[in-house]
């Protein structure tokens, strides 16, 4: 009995000493390719968009009114660099929230950019992201070129620094990014374990 | 027979009173800035600081503080504070309707700082800012223990008893 109740606390100690590493730890320098589809069923994977100057991953939600806050911010931020050679990808991995509603919750806050559905949030955890809205720039040999916020409140008339929009001015100008972390407040994403 | 009817009633006059007063008590929250934390970690006065950080619009975050308010309940050798992620502007329209509903019974803040980044590594460089998030400081303001993301009674209990010890 002793012994069993030894190695409840041993699993609950190691299921602890995860969470924190997991949310505490240092983030990946390096991403992998990963293949998902999106809300129409169309499969992407990260290689596709190699010859892009920059690729940003946007770990998004539909219901969490942090990301909900930077919908426009989101919507504006892809049509401002589009046509600059950056490619911008959602990704969803909230386990609550199905394509459909990630179709429709697209369609109604007009986010235009693809949004890819993470199911098992296998993608997340690869990534290390933990909240929403989450940010990770890449470039074509997909080092980690900035890893952080949109900007630096949730209220867009508050907003300081605007850290995303710096990054990518600074990638496009062939500069090395001047602040390639930053924090900020956000849902914590809803994995399936 | 009338002698035990004023007592029947003396005791519901006494408890709509307490039911009254109970939900009638005054919440207050004050915004907390570096210095105000920094002091509120090293004054411990004998007790161990259970730190929630948490916002009301993280739903982990509600679900688990009845879980911190039992402990508040359950441990009176420990000092409970909360500090809300939400704006100060947002203390009398979603911070005290909440901690009413969840009829809170311990101290609770409501961020200061100039923006979360500040916060985030005040408490911890290495804490990327993830909600719930749970810091526990021994009697002398020494972090002991970091808790990400939504934790139980008995999870909070094992933590707090390990630095009670």
């Amino acid at each position: 009995m002793k012994q069993k109740i030894n190695s409840v606390i041993k699993a609950f100690l190691l299921f602890n000493l995860f969470a924190v590493v997991n949310t505490f730890g240092s983030e990946p320098q390096k991403a992998e390719n990963f293949k998902l589809k999106d809300y129409n069923g169309k499969e992407f994977q990260l290689s596709d968009f190699k010859s892009s100057k920059a690729t940003v991953i946007m770990f998004v939600a539909t219901q969490c009114p942090v990301s909900n806050a930077y919908n426009e911010r989101m919507a504006k931020l892809f049509a401002d660099y589009k046509d600059k050679g950056i490619t911008f990808l959602g990704i969803n991995s909230n386990k609550q929230e199905d394509i459909n509603e990630i179709k429709e919750h697209a369609k109604t806050n007009k986010l235009d950019f693809l949004i890819l559905k993470d199911p098992n949030n296998i993608i997340a955890d690869k990534f290390q992201a933990s909240f929403t809205p989450e940010i990770y720039v890449l470039n074509g040999n997909l080092d980690v070129l900035y890893h952080g916020r949109i900007d630096d409140n949730r209220r867009e008339s508050d907003v300081k620094e605007k850290d995303l929009r710096s990054a990518l001015d600074e990638i496009l100008a062939g500069k090395k990014v001047s602040s390639p972390e930053t924090k900020a407040f956000g849902c914590t994403i809803k994995r399936v374990n | 027979m009338p002698q035990r009817y004023s007592f029947v009633i003396l005791f519901l006059i006494i408890s709509c009173i307490t039911v009254f007063s109970q939900s009638n008590e005054k919440i207050t929250v004050n915004t907390i800035d570096k210095a105000k934390l920094y002091k509120l970690i090293k004054e411990r006065k004998g007790k161990i600081l259970f730190l929630n950080v948490w916002a009301t619009w993280c739903i982990p975050c509600r679900e688990e503080f009845p879980a911190i308010v039992k402990l508040a309940d359950d441990y009176k050798n420990v000092e409970f504070v909360g500090i809300s992620a939400d704006f100060p502007d947002e203390v009398e329209s979603k911070i005290i309707p909440f901690l009413r509903s969840v009829k809170v019974n311990y101290k609770n803040f409501v961020s200061g700082f100039s923006g979360d980044e500040e916060l985030i590594n005040t408490l911890d460089e290495k804490w990327n800012g993830a909600l719930p998030a749970t810091f526990i400081y021994d009697l002398n303001g020494n972090k002991q223990t970091v808790l990400a993301g939504i934790h139980s009674y008995d999870e909070f209990k094992i933590q707090i008893q390990k630095i009670l010890k």
